[in-house]
């Protein structure tokens, strides 16, 4: 085997380390995005009896955006298995409990329900703020586009650029400012 | 005869403060006003100056803007009811320079006589307004007692929401034809 189909081999088969930034990502959307990097689906490689899926990291899970009224209108299920055990908590909740567990629910749902599941799971990392550790962010080489634009408030934008800004409406002759 | 008073009263007033009677005024023409308040020593100066407006020269507008020549034939065989229309902008509830224009200082969206937008043009960018009051995307055109920073309100308000424009017109319009239909 040659110098050049050795590393071919060793690319193909080795685990690259993704990054995500949840910041203003609708969890549902790129947990399917995040699910083919977990599997392994993005490689040509790929069969369901391969472990070829990569890992994935996540991080600022605690700023990730639901669409409209779903913070207060989705509300998770759990039954402790006893008579009457039964509870809803709303995704907002949930998120006040712990900010990580929206995203990996959203991952874990958007898997097939198989006996790969669970250790597929063990290869995701979420971090609800920036900070992830050495030892995990050292092997970070990828980075995974966002599906959403960050958007911008208007607080942020410098006073001159929006003034300077192209106007599409105008006041009436007689309009008092306020 | 007290109240006959009172309504002449009314009358006089409104014939002095109301801008529609002032409009038809023929000797001044007007102009955008700022009101302005002075004190001098003990007496409130209040006064309207006229102030030209800053968005003149930054104004789009759709005849203004070179046209492709293919483009013309389909623009002239309908005019668009208002300027956005004209336009044809896709303005999202994040574009917060375009939203702004239309809302006052303390975030209120301004009413159709001051927009001069058609209906539909008017109720979307209302929406769009309070979509981005809502995702905290605006928070320095809010009231003054208002929670300006989206982390520091209550249970839900608290976290990100994004929303989506499709949702801005659900309700379908029924077609004549679908009248009889059940
Ligand atoms: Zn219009």
């Amino acid at each position: 085997m040659s110098a050049a189909k050795r590393v071919q081999q060793w690319a193909a088969f080795a685990r690259t380390w993704h990054i995500f930034d949840c910041k203003w990502q609708d969890p549902y959307d790129s947990a399917n995005i995040i699910k083919k990097y977990l599997m392994g689906l993005h490689k040509p490689i790929y069969h369901p009896m391969n472990d070829c899926g990569d890992v994935v990291v996540c991080i600022n899970s605690k700023e990730i955006a639901l669409r409209g009224d779903e913070w207060r209108k989705r509300a998770y299920f759990h039954h402790t298995g006893y008579p009457g055990g039964a509870s809803w908590t709303l995704a907002w909740e949930l998120h006040n409990k712990d900010p990580t567990l929206i995203i990996k629910k959203a991952v874990y749902r958007s898997m097939k329900g198989n006996l790969q599941r669970r250790h597929t799971m063990e290869r995701l990392f979420i971090y609800p703020g920036q900070e992830v550790p050495q030892d995990v962010m050292q092997n970070v080489t990828n980075q995974i586009r966002q599906l959403r634009l960050v958007p911008t408030r208007l607080d942020q934008i410098p006073e001159e650029v929006a003034k300077t800004y192209p106007k599409v409406m105008d006041y009436p002759e007689d309009y008092v400012l306020k | 005869m007290a109240g006959l008073v009172r309504a002449g009263f009314s009358l006089t007033r409104n014939a002095i403060f109301s801008t529609s009677v002032r409009s038809i005024a023929t000797t001044a023409q007007l102009n955008l006003k700022a009101i302005r308040e002075q004190t001098e020593g003990s007496t409130l100066v209040v006064e309207g100056v006229t102030v030209p407006s800053p968005r003149t020269e930054l104004l789009i507008r759709a005849e203004n803007v070179p046209v492709p020549a293919e483009d013309t034939a389909l623009s002239t065989s309908e005019k668009p009811p208002c300027y956005m229309c004209a336009l044809g902008l896709d303005v999202k509830h994040t574009d917060v320079l375009i939203l702004s224009q239309f809302v006052r200082s303390d975030g209120c969206m301004l009413p159709r006589r001051i927009t001069g937008l058609c209906r539909r043009q008017q109720k979307k960018i209302g929406k769009m307004v309070s979509m981005a009051q809502k995702a905290g995307l605006m928070i320095n055109l809010t009231p003054e007692k208002c929670k300006k920073d989206p982390t520091k309100r209550r249970e839900y308000k608290k976290f990100n929401t994004y929303f989506d424009e499709r949702t801005i017109f659900m309700r379908k319009i029924p077609k004549p034809e679908d009248r009889f239909k059940r």
